[in-house]
């Protein structure tokens, strides 16, 4: 038995909302069983239900452990789309290619594995670097790819300053024009990424995706 | 061999006060930001003992000693974790030289950084292992209490209990760190206060509380949420408000001492025991608060 997309879109975000990976993955299947097209798929059954974690971590309802499950579940249906989007027609209508990491001398890493999954999710193509990442190696593998946005996260007040380096340090390779640079990360903020120069700043996941969208369709 | 009467039984006749901050008086001496602190406990004793010398004349009943992330997994990330022993061993007999006769220390236990699942792989056991290695060192240099703080994840903080209980009977304080939000006091994995606070008491932790995260105008609410869960007494320990990043990429807190300390007595009505300060709160807080509450028990 075949789901109609009217079906199976409300299960795909219900599956994201209870953190339901194999449901997640089954779902996908299924859709690409189908012949759905599978930029809609992510659009419309599986986002709406990320924007909703994203609402319910917003009102205090839902926390850290609910936003990692719901990001795996996230990831597991992304690992079945996210191969045939790339193959598919629809690939060259993708949002663009990230490079992603935390700054070095900096260990923390589940808030970028966060928007990392996030941002593949509202369909960037994303190339996770890990954590205590030195600069220069954001640079290469950007140029390597050849990426459009760079995202930087520093969780510690210590670390947060490799992120105004970062700009220094595009700015002396002549490189600065060429790459949107966001930063995240507990001690960032608008006005710390308006200071030391960069393109942007995301308050959670979910801002992230949206700015990266606008800053992508922007350039 | 603990000083008689016990920091309990002090709390049964009056409100008992914490210290403030250790790392930012620390950084004031020179320590650079992001260097563990720890170190200064053999690198630099005088200036620890000093900064504890400066909250016991301040009017502090107690200070916590500089070990606060000197379990072995969190000195491990450093690359220190060899040395948790010797360096908890020096951060409790520091603070010990520095006590007046009937003042008390607290072997300050923080985080071990490590995440249980679904964040990360961890497993309880071993955070209990690394709680009880380093208790078993603050005990040896002398603590009359463990202080367990600023703990984000219930399954944490109940293995830290454990831990400690494992290899010491002398009394526990667990603290918890709670966000405000519109259903009530949360730690970041959704660990309400009250049920948290049910949870440790039936884990064994004789004096259950809060600190960090919260500025002091916000406490008193979390302290009313910790008491509807347990009848143990209660610690509370606020920010001086939420850090900003100044310019120069240093990190400030807004509160003056005077907007601070407004809030000390609505937070001892509510219930709290023991009060003392965390992040951007100095010795000049303490001394702020020492009056308000010896002029509150002279009244």
């Amino acid at each position: 038995m075949t789901l109609s997309k009217a079906e199976i879109f409300p299960r795909m975000s219900e599956a994201i909302i209870a953190g339901d990976r194999e449901a997640a993955r089954a779902l996908a299947e299924e859709a690409a069983g189908a012949g759905f097209d599978l930029l809609e798929v992510v659009d419309k059954g599986y986002l709406p239900g990320l924007r909703k974690v994203g609402e319910l971590w917003e009102q205090g309802e839902y926390f850290l452990p609910e936003l990692i499950t719901s990001a795996e579940a996230m990831k597991a249906a992304m690992a079945v789309l996210g191969p045939a989007l790339n193959r598919g027609p629809a690939g060259s209508r993708r949002a663009g290619r990230i490079v992603i990491g935390t700054v070095e001398g900096d260990i923390h890493d589940i808030g970028k594995n966060l928007v990392a999954s996030m941002l593949q999710a509202g369909g960037f193509e994303v190339f996770d670097l890990g954590a205590d990442v030195k600069l220069e190696r954001f640079v290469e593998k950007a140029e390597e790819v050849g990426a459009g946005t760079i995202c930087l996260s520093a969780l510690l007040t210590t670390t947060m300053a490799a992120q105004k380096r970062f700009i220094g340090l595009l700015r002396d390779r002549g490189l600065r024009g060429k790459y949107k640079v966001l930063v995240g990360g507990a001690p960032a903020s608008r006005r710390w990424a308006e200071e030391i120069g960069a393109d942007g700043y995301a308050e959670n996941a979910v801002a992230a995706v949206n700015l990266a969208k606008s800053l992508a369709g922007g350039s | 061999m603990n000083p008689a009467p016990s920091l309990l039984d002090l709390a049964r006749t009056r409100t008992v006060l914490f210290d403030g901050a250790m790392g930012t008086e620390l950084m004031a001496r020179g320590l650079t930001p992001g260097a563990p602190p720890e170190l200064w406990n053999v690198d630099r004793p005088e200036a620890v003992r000093e900064v504890h010398a400066a909250y016991f004349e301040a009017g502090a009943d107690v200070v916590s000693t500089n070990s606060f992330g000197a379990t072995p997994l969190k000195l491990g990330a450093q690359g220190l974790e060899a040395r948790a022993f010797e360096l908890n061993l020096a951060a409790a007999r520091l603070a010990r030289q520095a006590a007046p006769p009937g003042r008390f220390v607290a072997g300050s236990l923080g985080p071990t950084g490590r995440f249980l699942p679904p964040q990360g792989q961890a497993t309880e056991d071993e955070l209990a292992a690394a709680y009880a290695e380093q208790a078993r060192a603050l005990a040896a240099g002398g603590v009359d209490i463990f202080l367990i703080e600023t703990q984000y994840d219930l399954r944490e903080a109940l293995a830290a209990v454990r831990g400690i209980r494992s290899v010491s009977t002398l009394p526990v304080f667990a603290a918890m760190t709670f966000g405000a939000f519109r259903r009530g006091y949360f730690t970041l994995m959704g660990d309400e206060a009250g049920r948290s606070a049910a949870a440790l008491a039936d884990a064994g932790a004789d004096v259950i509380g809060a600190n960090c995260t919260l500025a002091s105008e916000q406490m008193a609410g979390c302290v009313r949420a910790l008491r509807a869960g347990t009848a143990r007494p209660v610690i509370a320990q606020a920010n001086a408000g939420q850090p900003v990043v100044r310019p120069d990429g240093t990190v400030g807190y807004p509160l003056t001492v005077e907007e601070y300390v407004r809030f000390v007595p609505e937070i001892v009505a509510a219930g709290a025991a023991f009060v003392g300060g965390c992040c951007g709160t100095t010795p000049a807080h303490i001394r702020a608060m020492a009056r308000i509450l010896r002029g509150e028990a002279g009244s």
